[in-house]
C-alpha cells in the first residue's frame, strides 16, 4: 500500500524536474490556504450571523408576517425538482437515510430552536423526496412534467403576488429567476430553432436576426433594455420589476437554446424526416414526434448546462433594482452592527452557489449516462 | 389503362446536372419492375420521385391517379396532392431509417394513427397482425437498436404496409446488411410479390431480380437503355451497356 503510493507519488508528483518544481511549491502552497481556511473557519469565524439573518438571505425584504406564501412557493418548487431528478435518477431506501442529514444541516443552519423552521424544513425536504419516488417509480407521471411545472410556476406567482411582486428576493428569488427563464426559454428557443430552418424566408430571417442579435450582446444590456422599454410599451400594465427581469433573462436566454436546439436539430439524420414523408406524415407531425425528440435527446446535456449559466447569472438582476441572493447577502453587510462579517456571508454565499451548481452538474451527468444507455 | 405509375417525358435535374433524362415509363398494377443501372446512374433518383421525395423539373408523373406537382409546383406550395400520393406508396430504404425512439410497435403504428385517423387498438393489431407476418412477434416491444439488420428491415417493410399502399418502393433494402441476413428479407419481398403487390426494387441481388421481376428495367446516366423480361434481359441483352453491366456484375 505505502510502496503502491510512493510509487504514484513518484511518478505522478516527481516524475520530471519541472514536476518536481511544480510539485514543491503548489503543494505546500494549497496546504498552508487549506490549514488557514479551515482554522478560520473553526476559531475566528462569527458565524452567529447566518442563522440570524438566514431569512433575509433566503427571501430578501419580503415580509417576515407572510412568510408561509415563501414556504409554499419552497415547497412547490421542491417537488418539482425532485421530480426532474426522478426522470433520470431512480429513488432508493438509501437516498431516503442521505436526505436525514441534509435535514439536520439545513436545520441546524436555521437554528434548531425555532421548531416550526424545522418542521418547515422537514416538509420540504420530504416533499422534494417524494416527488423524486414518485417520478421514479411511476414513468407515465414523466410526461406530465412540463405541464406541471408551468401549473407549478403559476401557483407560485399566485401565492407569493399578494404582499407585492417588489418585495420578491433573496435565494428564493434567483431560484424562481432560473426555474421560470429555464421553463420558458425552452418551448420559445424551440420554435426559434425551426423558425430558423423555416422555408419561408421571411421567418427564417426574423428567427436569425433575433438569435444572432441576443448572442452578440451582453446579458445585462438585454435585461437592462427590457427593463426600460416595458413601461414604454405596455403603460397600461405596470408590471413588477420581477417579472421585466424573468421576461428579460427569458428572451436572452431563448436566443441559446435556439442554438443548441438547432445542433440537435440538425445532428437527426435526413432519413428519419424521408422516412416519416414516405408514410405520409404530416410536416408538422414528423417535426413534433419524430425531429424534435431526437434532437432534444442530443442536446440535453448543453440544456442542463445551460440552466446552471442561468443561475449563475441570476446576481445580475441587481441591475434593475432586484435583491437576488448575491446583493441579499450584501444588503446585511450594509448594516453597520454587521460590517465586520464580510467572510462569513460571502463564505456562506460561495458554498450555496457551490453546492447548487455541484447538484446541477450532478444531474448533467447523470442525465448524460442516462440518455447514452437509451440510445444504444 | 391499369397503370399505377406513368411517367411521361420526365426529366431532373440537380443544378445543371442532368440526372434523369426524358424518362418515359409506366408501371402496371400488380407488376414487380426491378431497375438496374450502374452505382450513379440514377435509380434511386428514378424510384424517389415516384413518392415525391426528389422533384422533377419537367414531363408529368401520375401516381395512382393523382399528378405529382412539378418542382416549381411544389415551391409555390402545390402539395395538396403529395399528401394523397404518399399514403398510398409504401417505401423502404437501404439504411432501414426506423424511429430509434419508439419501439417495433410504435414504429408501426405512428402513421395509420396519425395519417389515417386510426384508434390504438386497431391500429396496434394491424401491427401485431404484420410482425406476425415478417416473423417478428416476440420483438414487438423492443427499440430498433435492439435488432439486427435483417430485423430492422422486416420491421422497415412491416411500417410501409401498415398503411396499406397500393405500391411499394424498395431502394437497395439489402445492401447494408450482413450477407446471412439477405435472405430473410427477401423472403419477405417475394412474398409480398406473390400476393400481388406492385413494386419498384433497386436491388444488386441479381437472382432475386430475374425470380421475381416481372419486367426489367435498365438505366444508365439517367436514361432509360432497355426494358424488358427477365430472361430476355438477363440472357440475350440488346444494348452494347446493358451488355457490359451484366458482364460485369454477374462475373461476382
Ligand atoms: N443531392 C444531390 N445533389 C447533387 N447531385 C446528386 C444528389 N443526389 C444524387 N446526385 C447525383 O445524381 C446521380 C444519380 O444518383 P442516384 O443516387 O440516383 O444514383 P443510383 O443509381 O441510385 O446510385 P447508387 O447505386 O450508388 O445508389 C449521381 O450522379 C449523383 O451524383
Ligand atoms: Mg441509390
Amino acid at each position: 500500500m505505502i510502496a503502491r503510493s510512493l510509487k504514484w507519488t513518484r511518478h505522478n508528483l516527481f516524475g520530471k524536474p519541472f514536476d518536481v518544481l511544480l510539485s514543491l511549491t503548489v503543494i505546500p502552497g494549497v496546504l498552508w490556504m487549506v490549514y488557514q481556511a479551515v482554522s478560520w473557519a473553526l476559531t475566528a469565524a462569527r458565524w452567529d450571523i447566518i442563522p440570524q439573518s438566514l431569512r433575509v438571505l433566503m427571501i430578501g425584504v419580503f415580509p417576515a408576517d407572510q412568510a408561509w406564501r415563501a414556504w409554499i412557493a419552497i415547497v412547490i418548487i421542491a417537488i418539482l425538482l425532485g421530480a426532474a431528478l426522478g426522470c433520470v435518477f431512480a429513488f432508493k431506501g438509501r437516498h431516503a437515510g442521505a436526505l436525514v442529514p441534509v435535514w439536520a444541516g439545513c436545520a441546524a443552519l436555521a437554528g434548531i430552536e425555532n421548531v416550526t423552521n424545522v418542521l418547515l424544513i422537514a416538509v420540504t425536504i420530504a416533499a422534494f423526496a417524494g416527488g423524486w419516488a414518485v417520478a421514479s417509480r411511476f414513468p407515465p407521471v414523466r410526461k406530465a412534467l412540463v405541464p406541471a411545472s408551468f401549473i407549478g410556476l403559476i401557483a407560485i406567482f399566485a401565492v407569493m403576488a399578494p404582499p407585492g411582486a417588489g418585495l420578491w428576493g433573496g435565494l428564493l428569488l434567483s431560484i424562481l429567476l432560473t426555474l421560470v427563464t429555464a421553463v420558458l426559454s425552452l418551448p420559445i428557443g424551440i420554435l426559434l430553432a425551426f423558425g430558423r430552418r423555416s422555408r419561408f424566408s421571411g421567418l427564417r430571417w426574423i428567427c436569425t436576426g433575433y438569435i444572432e442579435v441576443m448572442r452578440s450582446v451582453p446579458l445585462i444590456m438585454v435585461v437592462y433594455w427590457i427593463w426600460i422599454l416595458i413601461p414604454v410599451l405596455t403603460p397600461q400594465f405596470n408590471l413588477a420589476d420581477v417579472v421585466r427581469g424573468m421576461i428579460g433573462f427569458t428572451l436572452f436566454y431563448s436566443a441559446y437554446v435556439a442554438e443548441y436546439v438547432r445542433s440537435g436539430l440538425q445532428a437527426v439524420p435526413r432519413g428519419q424526416t424521408e422516412a416519416a414523408r414516405s408514410l405520409g406524415m404530416s410536416e408538422f407531425d414528423i417535426n413534433r414526434s419524430i425531429v424534435l425528440p431526437q434532437a432534444i435527446r442530443v442536446v440535453v446535456p448543453p440544456l442542463v448546462g445551460n440552466v446552471l449559466d442561468i443561475f449563475n447569472m441570476a446576481p445580475l438582476v441587481f441591475i434593475i433594482g432586484l435583491t437576488d441572493f448575491l446583493r441579499a447577502g450584501q444588503m446585511i453587510l450594509a448594516n453597520p452592527q454587521f460590517g465586520d462579517r464580510t467572510y462569513e456571508v460571502y463564505s456562506f454565499l460561495f458554498l450555496t452557489y457551490f453546492l447548487v451548481g455541484s447538484l446541477i452538474t450532478f444531474v448533467a451527468r447523470k442525465l448524460e449516462a442516462h440518455l447514452a444507455r437509451g440510445s444504444r | 389503362m391499369n397503370a399505377i405509375v406513368e411517367m411521361k417525358n420526365l426529366n431532373k435535374f440537380y443544378g445543371s446536372h442532368h440526372v434523369l433524362k426524358n424518362i418515359d415509363l409506366s408501371v402496371e398494377r400488380g407488376e414487380v419492375v426491378v431497375v438496374l443501372g450502374a452505382s450513379g446512374s440514377g435509380k434511386s433518383t428514378l424510384i424517389r420521385c415516384v413518392n415525391g421525395l426528389e422533384m422533377y423539373q419537367n414531363g408529368s408523373l401520375l401516381v395512382d391517379g393523382y399528378p405529382m406537382p412539378v418542382e416549381e409546383d411544389r415551391r409555390l406550395g402545390g402539395e395538396s396532392e403529395l399528401a394523397a400520393i404518399r399514403k398510398g406508396v409504401g417505401m423502404v430504404f437501404q439504411q432501414f431509417n426506423l424511429f430509434p425512439h419508439k419501439t417495433v410497435v410504435e414504429n408501426i403504428t405512428i402513421a395509420p394513427m396519425r395519417v389515417r385517423k386510426k384508434t390504438r387498438a386497431e391500429a396496434e393489431a394491424t401491427a401485431l397482425k404484420l410482425l406476425d407476418r415478417v416473423g417478428l412477434t416476440e420483438h414487438a416491444h423492443k427499440y430498433p437498436g435492439q435488432l439486427s439488420g435483417g430485423q430492422q428491415q422486416r420491421v422497415a417493410i412491416a411500417r410501409s404496409l401498415a398503411m396499406e399502399p397500393h405500391l411499394m418502393l424498395f431502394d437497395e433494402p439489402t445492401s447494408a446488411l450482413d450477407p446471412e441476413m439477405i435472405g430473410e428479407v427477401l423472403d419477405v419481398m417475394r412474398e409480398l410479390a406473390r400476393d400481388g403487390m406492385t413494386m419498384m426494387i433497386v436491388t444488386h441481388e441479381m437472382n432475386f431480380a430475374r425470380e421475381v421481376a416481372d419486367r426489367i428495367i435498365y438505366i444508365d446516366q439517367g436514361s432509360i437503355l432497355e426494358v424488358g423480361k427477365p430472361d430476355a434481359f438477363f440472357d440475350n441483352p440488346q444494348n452494347e451497356r446493358a451488355r457490359s453491366f451484366l458482364a460485369r456484375v454477374l462475373k461476382h
